[in-house]
């Protein structure tokens, strides 16, 4: 019969068919005398041999694919995906991973969430059995034998660690050789004793924040993350944050929503009727969630690509737009005129008024003030300036107003001075009553004035001469002005009017006369001129993403990335995306607003997180550090570059950043309480509790009199004092040396003591900081201990003295999430950790208890005095009344210099704590996002889930002695998998708001998601005041859903979403209003190459070599996620591997390099030896080297340097921008991760040539 | 009859077919999936085009030549009117065209594995000594065509290398036969009997899965399974599952 169908088949078809080249007589009578050669039935064509059995070789692959069990896992990879997924597992060995297909339905009418993974997610059991895997602990040779020396001259530990970093000649021996191999096999004994040793030491003789800790996003792995963080933090180390250091945080997102980052997740992309990927590569850089996009097309969905190359998303693409890098903003800024024109004063389009009406601050006042012989736009007006009952009201310096529709000023409800106050408590909400704000007081009938505003313009290179100027010039507008309580005002959205350069008839000012004029600022034509894009574009995009936005009510999205969001001034080019957003009434809409990229920063159940790795239920506050101004300093950066903070200032500034470089102002910063910096000061803080007990006094009361009478400095005041440098730093589930470390030659130089390449002369004398000592010999190696734990060798594990063997993700409990679904998720062990590596867990808890050990004989009980930063969503943020910092105030601590809070370090029960859950919780509750947690009934059934320590100073409390215990925990205290606590917290905030909110959650206060269940499938969250979108009903999660459909403040001056900021340091900056900013001119600020320079490099007794200078850009790569996985086998043969840079035909042609080329390519920073990929796809002046490339692939000796030569971040480094270091006021105020200097490195230029194609390693 | 004499041609060639025997069940037991060319087709194929037909052609006609002059007794070929003469104008003509051509296109495979990189890159130190082997004993037998069989007066090699061979098949090892042989013959004998020593342990396996069968065979091959249930051999303890007899289930 199977004859039949196929003869029948062949001759359905053999009309049309040609016939195969080998067909003929011959071949059939070859194949016809088979017949005799063989037994098996063959076809009547004589195509197919049907034979019984001789299936043994099956046996081959079904044993390749047989395994025992399947185990559920996921990856702790900073990636967004957190895709859950099925180890399968034969015989004890890990063989393969599957994607899990089992996730919640996404509902009808939607795309659901499975299949979600990637190749490199699909590679990674690789890596457990791989040569890279760190199998046993090592030690750095030379630093073991120096300790084996000094144990048989001090027994003691801690005597015998002194011995050998107070001896200059020994600790050089060790530093200097780091990283230059040496690494021998040693046992967790040891490790663990030289390890604690090293941290009881550094706390004792330094002080316990000179010990800091740094591992990233906490939802890729909340317990191995918290872990260690659990133990610092008892120990009072100081924890470094990420997101800003990664620089993935969008300063503009505390700027304008007052908010970490919060966006839809991918799901919702679906919803959206408009979509603009903006500098975001989604296929490469999301892959698992890509899918929403591609689908969203056959429904409709027009997609638009801004990318400078051609992306691999611009495949998926209707319209590709190409900006120069870093020119975004201007083409931000010109749709922005086109909306505003067409939507606002042409046209009046209802619902973008209203939107802009009741969520912006565009109705507010904003005061006009006097600028030499111009006006500027000054302050927010605020009820304090309004006199009589207004201004008598509680906290009126942060009441705003607006005018109502008879041109009164009123105080709506939902500011900031509404948050705190007992007296107000109902009113803080986003209800305007029966007021109708105009939008402009030209609506009012009786506005006849106006006047002209100077605004500054950042878009031409400033005249010789005129640098210190920031910007180059200056435009003048005129906007429709009143009179209130004796002030000349206006709106903020009549200034965003004249910053966008939309005119009215009447008002005077320099205007466009219309949208292909390109003589002024913020025109179609005008961004043509700066970035490329046509302005008939722009004009397009711009008209369609706002006619979207009305027709469909709000989706229309912007789906942003990290090509816009690593630059220097990238909160200035947010600001402009977000602005088109929030004029269109996207934010808070299903299918609309902005879509950040965020790394997997969404730790869902976040209250239990925060609890558990702060170690909040013993002892807050934590010291929280920001991670960029931390390595500025520790690696001494700071010494090479001396940036004039007025050369960044508005040509309209008031003098704030004169004769002051960023470092200056980070100091400021510091010493006003806005950032908290660790070390602090510059003594130990136990000591100084101890000099406080001597003199009788209250260790607070002593810092700010010792502060005072100066014998007490900052230790940002003199980084480089020994007492100040940190002295050992923990790192765990990072790779800092190998991917995040801006400024790799400085980390190597400074920080470490050893070898690097950095090519900068130091800051000559004149141009240093003004307020930071400068020691003329510069620390070699201020580091006495870097330990890391990891499962694979990396960049940092090569550097590190001492590597602790990390299990992998296949080999723990943990637990899972991301802000791209709406899932919590867990890992589970697949196998054991073999050899004799150990999960973070445990390894932690092995050193806390080796601490602990140490600790009685060395440290005893003693008080910490921890000085924390004045903290966004508590009343701290109303330190600084409208925005302007006061020099005449004595050191109140909480107000005029950080918070001065005095903690017991009960070091020799530092173990016994780590393991046992503590009082806190309970006694004062868990506050996050001012709302605060009651968790007692989650304590008591956590002491039956989890059970209770039997014995010991803390016999009672609920055991936390195992991962899973750890995760049962920070489920139970989370509102995202507890309903009662979402409920409880939802209550509170219907007190302070006087709006119903609970129902998002009260069908849900039965709710309580455990371990097991995020064991046997993924579980939705349940809706939580803990974020600010809902996904009550089976809802897509939306980011401010609750503020737009339930009235609730944003967390913000206004309260609403900001356009407009008004502290002074953003006056002087020049960015009050959405601005464009272009990249940081590095020639004029440094002297480096100008991109596009080519010559010609005579070496001695070498042929001439040709250079260029471009553009060096690190986008996200499609074979790794960072630097994890660009190691991995399947992904180095499924990319070209190794180190490359990207580079455009005609930049590859000016210096003569063919594609696969070695070149070098090199600036201040140091070296970087790379083939070259010539590609099309690039723009000519621009290259890529993909981010991450570590030092453990091909990495040959650079001509350039001799040394060894370079990963990415050997050409980039830190550089401090003012605004970012703003704290104490509304929403510009710090909280961990929230805001904080971000670790930029898009306006970097390199010099390429080409090398001599003999590399040596 | 010197002890040198017995280890060169009786212990050499023995152990040389032992090895070659032995070697050659052990790589398919132990190396299955290493039985292979190591095909370089997908690296390189201009010239490969040229030497690898050449080279194989001319290499099938060697061994065609050999099995005439070496397993066949002469007295055979008389009897079908092969004489002396004729034998001799085909053996050393057919011979000497045989051997330029497979030469030429060793020559040619040799000089693109060297040249070609992702070639050189997947050559391994078994190929180069297997190449070495293989130009000496071909190197050797042409020389000893050339100079005795061409230029010289001839050498009668089936009055003393064919009988010894045959000897050898018939484990009646005639070292005498062997003594009198010029030196070239006796090296190109030798160096043959490494060359088989070592081509268990080279890509020569080949020779032994050359796919002549595609040649008669359909080219879609589907097997069904036979009777034993699962490709698996049944181990110990565990009773194969069988079809619960219906009869039975219907008594419950």
């Amino acid at each position: 019969m199977v004859e039949e169908i196929l003869t029948e088949g062949w001759q359905m078809t053999s009309d049309k068919t040609v016939a195969p080249a080998t067909d003929g007589p011959l071949a059939d009578a070859l194949v016809g005398m088979g017949r005799f050669l063989r037994r098996g039935e063959v076809s009547s064509d004589l195509r197919s041999l049907f034979l019984e059995g001789g299936r043994a070789g099956d046996v081959f692959y079904r044993d390749r694919w047989a395994h025992d069990k399947v185990v559920r896992s996921t990856h702790g990879v900073n990636c967004t995906g957190s895709c859950s997924w099925k180890v399968y597992v034969k015989d004890g060995i890990i063989t393969w991973e599957t994607q899990q297909t089992d996730y919640p339905t996404v509902g009808p009418d939607s795309p659901e969430y499975e299949p979600r993974g990637c190749p490199r997610g699909a590679a990674f059991s690789w890596y457990t059995y791989s040569p890279t895997r760190v199998r046993y602990p090592y030690i750095r040779d030379t630093l073991i034998e120096l300790y084996r020396a000094a144990k048989r001259e001090h027994p003691d530990p801690v005597d015998a660690w002194a011995s050998i970093v107070e001896d200059p000649e020994k600790s050089r021996a060790y530093k200097s050789v780091r990283g230059k191999g040496g690494l021998v096999r040693s046992t967790w004994d040891e490790a663990l004793e030289i390890a604690a040793a090293a941290h009881v030491y550094t706390v004792k003789a330094y002080g316990p924040d000179r010990v800091a800790g740094f591992s990233p996003i906490p939802a890729m792995s909340m317990v191995s993350h918290g872990a260690g963080a659990r133990f610092l933090n008892l120990l009072g180390g100081s924890i470094l944050s990420f997101y800003d250091w990664y620089a993935d945080l969008p300063v503009a997102s505390p700027q304008v929503f007052g908010d970490q980052t919060d966006v839809p997740e991918s799901a919702d992309w679906w919803n959206a009727g408009y979509l603009i990927m903006w500098g975001s590569n989604v296929p490469v850089t999301r892959t698992p969630d890509a899918h929403f996009m591609t689908e969203a097309r056959y429904r409709g969905q027009k997609v638009v690509t801004v990318s400078p190359d051609y992306t691999d998303n611009t495949k998926f693409a209707d319209e590709w737009v190409s900006p120069h890098p870093g020119t975004d903003a201007a083409l931000a800024l010109a749709m922005g005129h086109v909306i505003l024109t067409e939507h606002f004063v042409h046209k009046r389009t209802a619902r973008f008024e209203d939107y802009m009406r009741r969520y912006t601050d565009a109705p507010y006042l904003v005061t006009l003030e006097k600028h030499g012989d111009t006006l500027v736009p000054g302050k927010f007006l605020t009820a304090s300036d309004l006199g009589g009952a207004a201004a008598k009201a509680p906290r009126a310096e942060f009441k705003t107003v607006v005018l109502n529709q008879a041109g009164k000023p009123v105080v709506p409800n939902g500011s900031l001075g509404h948050r705190f106050t007992p007296e107000d408590e109902g009113s803080w909400n986003l209800d305007l009553g029966d007021v109708v704000p105009p939008l402009s007081v030209a609506d009012l009938a009786d506005t006849a004035d106006s006047v002209e505003v100077s605004l500054p313009r950042f878009d031409l290179a400033p005249e010789a001469g005129a640098e210190h100027a920031g910007g180059a010039g200056v435009v003048v507008r005129g906007v429709p002005v009143r009179r209130v309580a004796g002030r000349l005002v206006t709106t903020v959205f009549d200034l965003m009017l004249a910053q966008y350069g939309v005119g009215r008839p009447g008002l005077p000012g320099v205007w466009p006369a219309g949208y292909d004029d390109p003589s002024t600022p913020g025109t179609p034509a005008w961004q043509e001129e700066i970035t490329s894009v046509p302005a008939e574009q722009a004009i397009r995009i711009g008209r369609e993403f706002a006619d979207n936005a009305d027709r469909s009510g709000g989706r229309s999205m912007i789906l942003m990335g990290a090509g816009t969001n690593h630059w220097f001034h990238s909160d200035t080019i947010y600001r402009t995306f977000l602005a088109l957003t929030m004029m269109t009434g996207c934010q808070g809409v299903n299918g609309g607003g902005w879509a950040h990229y965020v790394g997997q920063e969404k730790v869902r159940p976040l209250t239990g997180y925060t609890q558990y790795a702060t170690a909040g239920d013993w002892v807050r506050p934590a010291r929280q550090n920001i991670g960029t101004a931390f390595w500025y300093l520790a690696t001494d950066q700071w010494r090479y570059d001396g940036l004039p903070a007025d050369q960044l200032a508005s040509p309209l500034a008031r003098g704030v950043f004169a004769d002051r470089t960023t470092a200056d102002c980070l100091v400021e910063s510091v010493k006003r309480g806005w950032m908290p910096a660790y070390p602090t000061f510059s003594r130990n803080p136990l000591d100084l509790c101890d000099e406080a007990e001597a003199a009788g006094k209250d260790p607070a009361q002593h810092v700010v009199d010792s502060l005072t009478d100066g014998s007490l400095a900052y230790a940002v005041e003199d980084p480089d004092a020994p007492e100040n440098f940190p002295r050992v730093i923990d790192i765990w589930r990072a790779n800092v040396l190998g991917s995040s470390g801006k400024g790799n030659e400085y980390f190597l130089k400074h920080l470490l003591g050893t070898d690097s390449a950095i090519r900068a002369n130091e800051t000559p004398e004149g141009s240093r900081p003004r307020d930071i000592r400068w020691r003329d010999d510069a620390p070699i190696g201020k580091l006495d201990l870097l330990m890391t734990a990891d499962f694979r060798m990396t960049s940092t594990t090569l550097f590190s003295d001492i590597v602790l063997p990390a299990a992998t993700w296949y080999e723990k409990y943990d637990l899972s999430s991301t802000d791209m679904h709406p899932f919590i998720h867990s890992f589970s062990p697949a196998i054991d950790p073999p050899w004799q590596t150990r999960t973070d867990f445990d390894l932690f808890g092995s050193l806390a208890e080796r601490f602990s050990l140490l600790a009685r004989t060395h440290l005893g009980v003693r008080r910490d005095v921890v000085a924390a930063a004045l903290q966004h969503d508590t009343p701290d943020v109303m330190a600084t009344p409208h925005g302007n910092p006061r020099d005449d105030l004595p050191l109140i601590p909480g107000q005029t210099m950080a918070k001065l809070v005095v903690v017991e370090r009960d070091y020799p029960n530092l173990y016994e704590k780590w393991k046992a859950l503590g009082p806190l919780s309970a006694k004062l509750g868990m506050t996050t996002k001012g709302l605060t947690y009651h968790p007692e009934e989650e304590i008591e059934r956590l002491a039956h889930l989890n059970g209770t320590v039997t014995s010991g100073p803390f016999a009672g409390s609920v055991r936390l002695d195992t991962d899973k215990r750890a995760c049962e925990l920070i489920l139970a205290f989370s509102g995202t998998s507890n309903g009662r606590l979402a409920v409880q917290g939802f209550r509170q905030l219907e007190k302070r708001t006087g709006q119903r909110i609970a129902q998002l959650a009260e069908d849900h206060e039965g709710s309580h998601i455990t371990f097991t269940d995020v064991q046997i499938q993924p579980r939705s969250v349940i809706t939580s005041p803990e974020w600010s979108g809902s996904e009550h009903g089976g809802r897509r999660y939306t980011a401010f859903a609750i503020n737009v459909e339930h009235l609730k403040p944003w967390h913000t001056l206004t309260g609403r979403q900001h356009f407009y900021l008004d502290h002074d340091w953003m006056e002087d900056l020049g960015e009050n209003l959405p601005t464009f900013r272009p990249p940081l001119d590095m020639h004029r600020l440094f002297g480096d190459e100008k991109p596009g320079m080519t010559r010609r490099v005579e070496g001695a007794g070498k042929p001439s070599q040709a250079e260029v200078t471009v553009r060096y850009l690190t986008p996200h790569s499609k074979w790794s996620i960072h630097s994890e996985y660009q190691d991995n086998l399947f992904m180095l043969s499924l990319s070209r591997g190794g180190p490359t840079i990207w580079m455009s035909g005609e930049d590859a042609a000016k210096v003569g390099v063919r594609d696969n080329d070695w070149i070098e390519a090199y600036n201040r920073n140091g070296v970087v030896v790379a083939r070259a990929i010539v590609s099309h796809r690039m723009p000519e002046g621009t290259v890529y080297m993909y981010h991450a490339k570590d030092r453990t692939v091909d990495v040959p000796i650079a001509e350039t340097s001799g040394q060894r030569g370079g990963i990415h971040n050997s050409l980039t480094r830190i550089l401090l921008k003012p605004s970012h270091l703003i704290g104490g006021y509304a929403q510009l105020a710090w909280a961990f991760n929230y805001l904080g200097p971000t670790g930029n490195q898009r306006d970097e230029i390199t010099t390429i040539r080409r090398r001599s194609q003999e590399v040596q390693y | 009859m010197t002890a040198l004499q017995i280890v060169l041609w009786v212990a050499v060639p023995y152990a040389a077919i032992a090895v070659f025997i032995v070697g050659h069940i052990w790589r398919y037991r132990y190396d299955k999936f290493g039985w292979t060319t190591r095909s370089s087709q997908t690296y390189e194929n201009r010239l490969l085009r040229w030497g690898s037909p050449m080279f194989h052609i001319g290499i099938l006609m060697v061994i065609a030549g050999h099995v005439v002059g070496l397993l066949i007794p002469r007295e055979w070929l008389y009897a079908i009117g092969i004489t002396e003469g004729i034998y001799h104008l085909g053996a050393t003509g057919l011979g000497s065209f045989a051997a330029a051509l497979t030469l030429a296109g060793l020559a040619i495979l040799v000089y693109r594995r060297r040249t070609v990189g992702p070639v050189f890159l997947a050559t391994t130190v078994m190929d180069k000594v297997m190449y070495v082997f293989l130009a000496v004993t071909l190197g050797f037998g042409t020389l000893a065509t050339v100079f005795y069989q061409l230029l010289g007066p001839g050498f009668h090699y089936r009055e003393t290398i064919s009988p010894w061979i045959r000897s050898i098949l018939i484990f009646q090892p005639d070292v005498a036969l062997m003594a009198e042989v010029p030196l070239l013959f006796q090296l190109h004998v030798l160096s043959a009997f490494a060359l088989f020593a070592l081509w268990p342990f080279t890509r020569l396996v080949h020779v032994f899965s050359a796919p002549v069968g595609y040649l008669f065979r359909p080219y879609i091959v589907y097997r069904s399974r036979d009777a034993v249930r699962g490709a698996r051999k049944p181990r110990r303890g565990w009773d194969p599952v069988q079809q619960p007899n219906p009869q039975r289930l219907h008594g419950l």
